[in-house]
């Protein structure tokens, strides 16, 4: 997917609005937390407008592109957000086996319809691959994942 | 001498071979995956080297560190997502070399520069130590402040297209930085009224966010994996001797990045993140073609993977003359010597000489075991990645990523943190942003801020108080260096942009 849009100005409004951010919330800081990252601010500011004023005058690229599917790419980065929110609620191994059963299936669509015996066969395969890595971080690795209201 | 022959004969036995030979793969493995350093690795070998007779335990966690440190190279070819923080250099030219076909060149070059890094480090280590030692008390807060400045000009190198957006991402770096408590103040920053915020941002996890993330969500729009199903491993193309001679042809980039990693490597805080950087942008700028860097030159891996390597003894310098740990890794080691009644000095090598030798030479065999051993891991990480179907592939990196990013603090913050920024990460890269100079802003932001704020705090009776950051002639010479290196950078910007460097190509082409 091909969209028109100035680079330049948008990594310059990327900039004035981080830089607005953190600016908002510095409250009220003493003189040696603020020296530094007041600079870099003030730094970060003069950039964003150059690159704005360049953009202006003198742009770079005026389109970007999504290569492949952008429905694909959203789908994918919203499920990585749920499962995050998922292993804090359900615990590591449950919300891991379900995702990566789901993920495995949406994303081997792309190669036509799964088959419910196909997709059944990789669930020994997932339950294998998370049942190590949780082994393996709890048992050698002495990391206590979370383990929410199942496991 | 009669304490190194003596250690080297303590280093011949079968046992200690064995140690080596484990420690190395161990530490290969846990440093190929993302989120798993090296201090990790060394954290978790630790209570195993309790039982162990102190030699043995020295070895084994040298070997580990070794492999580790390595191992980040492995992921950073294959899927352009470094192990370590070390090997953030290794993918610029790493995985478009994979992408072409070229990954057993890239992994063969890999190796063989870690492998002589190694080697390097522990010369050094052996014939240097006392002096070099001297040396590094000499790095005040105002030369730790021009040495992360001198990293600072690496902006230019990793901008890839636009400057002015290569400077953006180093300044929205450096100001993720900030995040937390101050290093000098002690006042919580930017956390939004979030306690858990307190901690900051840690570089491993932006890190992670920002390169693997980005490269996953690519995988999954274009539904590819993260090689060619049909690539060749390209050992056909290259051999492991082709390759060797051609690094060898040319040493000068080899012993340029020996000698830069050797020199970061005992400045202490400096750490293998900024040593390989360093030289990747001095093989760069040193480079007869510096625009076939990022596009898959052999050298740029060389560059990283040298310096890196080379800081692995190198950083044993300041530790093992002045209990100063070069990198945080080196700090398990310190623990470690503690633990077996070894106190850093000059008595290490004279009175437990034998077994300080022994440790140092133990790390050169480490060295030479990355060769055999990191050859056969190449093949079969490198068959692991082209044979999983990507649909396996996507979600089990995913699965990695998030294990290993909480795993660093027990925190599922970092988790959300981690993809946070790597989302942002893809779109930012859309827009020209790219993830290595935001990356490089974060990992030298904390050594700017603590070098400038203390310079400040020490002049702050001096008339003109930023003098005091140029008054030692040490800072002289690295603000020189500084100056340097961002005209070498910004000059062939300049001339691009002028239309004096095509001029200068043209009239090159015309002549017969």
């Amino acid at each position: 997917m091909i969209l028109r849009l100035n680079t330049d100005i948008a990594a310059g409004f990327v900039g004035l609005a981080f830089a607005a951010l953190l600016w908002l919330a510095r409250g009220d800081m003493g003189r040696l937390s603020i020296i530094f990252p007041r600079a870099i601010l003030l730094i970060l500011t003069v950039i964003a407008v150059a690159l704005i004023i360049k953009g202006l005058v003198r742009p770079g690229d005026r389109q970007v592109e999504i290569t492949g599917s952008p429905r694909r790419l959203f789908v994918v980065a919203a499920g990585f957000f749920v499962w995050w929110v998922a292993i804090g609620q359900l615990g590591f191994v449950v919300s891991s086996v379900v995702a990566l059963l789901l993920l495995v299936w949406y994303l081997a669509r792309v190669e036509g319809p799964v088959s419910p015996w196909r997709l059944l066969r990789w669930v020994p395969i997932v339950l294998l691959l998370v049942g190590v890595f949780y082994l393996t971080f709890t048992q050698l690795l002495n990391v206590r994942l979370p383990s929410g209201l199942l496991i | 001498m009669e304490m190194l022959l003596e250690a080297l004969a303590s280093l011949m036995t079968f046992q200690s071979f064995i140690t080596v030979l484990v420690g190395v793969s161990a530490g290969l493995l846990i440093g190929s995956l993302p989120g798993l350093t090296a201090t990790m690795a060394l954290a978790v070998l630790l209570p195993f080297t309790f039982s162990m007779p102190p030699l043995q335990g020295l070895m084994a966690l040298g070997a580990v560190y070794m492999g580790s440190i390595y191992g980040g190279a492995f992921t950073a070819i294959l899927i352009n997502t470094p192990g370590t923080p070390s090997s953030i250099a290794t993918t610029f030219d790493g995985y478009p070399m994979a992408r072409q076909g070229r990954a057993f060149e890239a992994l063969a070059g890999a190796t063989i520069a870690s492998v002589i890094g190694g080697l390097v480090g522990v010369t050094f280590l052996l014939l240097l130590a006392p002096p070099l030692a001297r040396w590094a008390v000499a790095f005040g807060p105002a030369e730790m402040f021009w040495v992360a400045m001198l990293g600072l000009t690496l902006v230019a190198s990793l901008s890839s297209g636009s400057l002015l957006k290569g400077l953006l991402g180093g300044c929205i770096g450096m100001l993720l930085s900030t995040v937390g408590v101050s290093p000098v103040g002690g006042e919580t920053r930017f956390t939004f009224g979030f306690p858990p915020l307190q901690g900051g941002i840690e570089l491993i996890v932006a890190l992670i966010g920002l390169f693997v993330i980005p490269e996953l969500l690519t995988m999954a729009a274009e539904g590819r994996g993260a090689l060619r199903p049909s690539g060749e491993f390209g050992k056909r193309e290259a051999s492991i001797g082709q390759v060797a001679k051609r690094i060898f042809r040319r040493p000068g980039n080899l012993v340029r990045s020996c000698l830069i990693g050797q020199v970061i490597a005992i400045i202490p805080g400096a750490g293998g993140n900024v040593t390989s950087l360093v030289a990747y942008n001095e093989a760069r700028r040193f480079s007869k073609d510096p625009q076939s860097f990022g596009k898959g030159n052999i050298d740029g891996v060389v560059a990283s993977e040298s310096s890196n390597n080379v800081m692995v003894a190198g950083s044993m310098i300041p530790l093992l003359t002045l209990g100063i740990p070069g990198a945080p890794p080196d700090a398990i080691i310190l623990g470690v010597l503690m633990l077996h009644g070894l106190r850093p000095g000059i008595d290490l090598f004279t009175e437990t000489g034998v077994l300080t030798n022994g440790f140092i030479l133990s790390m050169g065999l480490a060295a030479l075991m990355l060769l055999p051993v990191g050859l056969l891991g190449a093949r079969l990480i490198y068959r692991v990645v082209i044979k999983t179907p990507y649909y396996f592939m996507v979600p089990c990196i995913a699965m990695v990523t998030i294990i290993g990013t909480f795993a660093l603090r027990n925190s599922l913050l970092d988790v959300g943190i981690m993809l946070i920024l790597g989302t942002l990460g893809y779109f930012l890269r859309l827009i020209g942003i790219h993830a290595a100079p935001i990356v490089l802003g974060l990992i030298l932001g904390g050594i700017a801020e603590q070098g400038y704020v203390q310079t400040m705090l020490a002049a702050v009776v001096d008339p003109i108080p930023w003098l005091r950051l140029v008054r030692n002639p040490l800072s002289q010479v690295l603000a020189g260096m500084v100056l340097l290196g961002a005209a070498t950078a910004l000059l062939p910007v300049w001339l691009e942009r002028s239309g004096r460097l095509q001029k200068v190509t043209s009239a090159e082409e015309e002549k017969p």
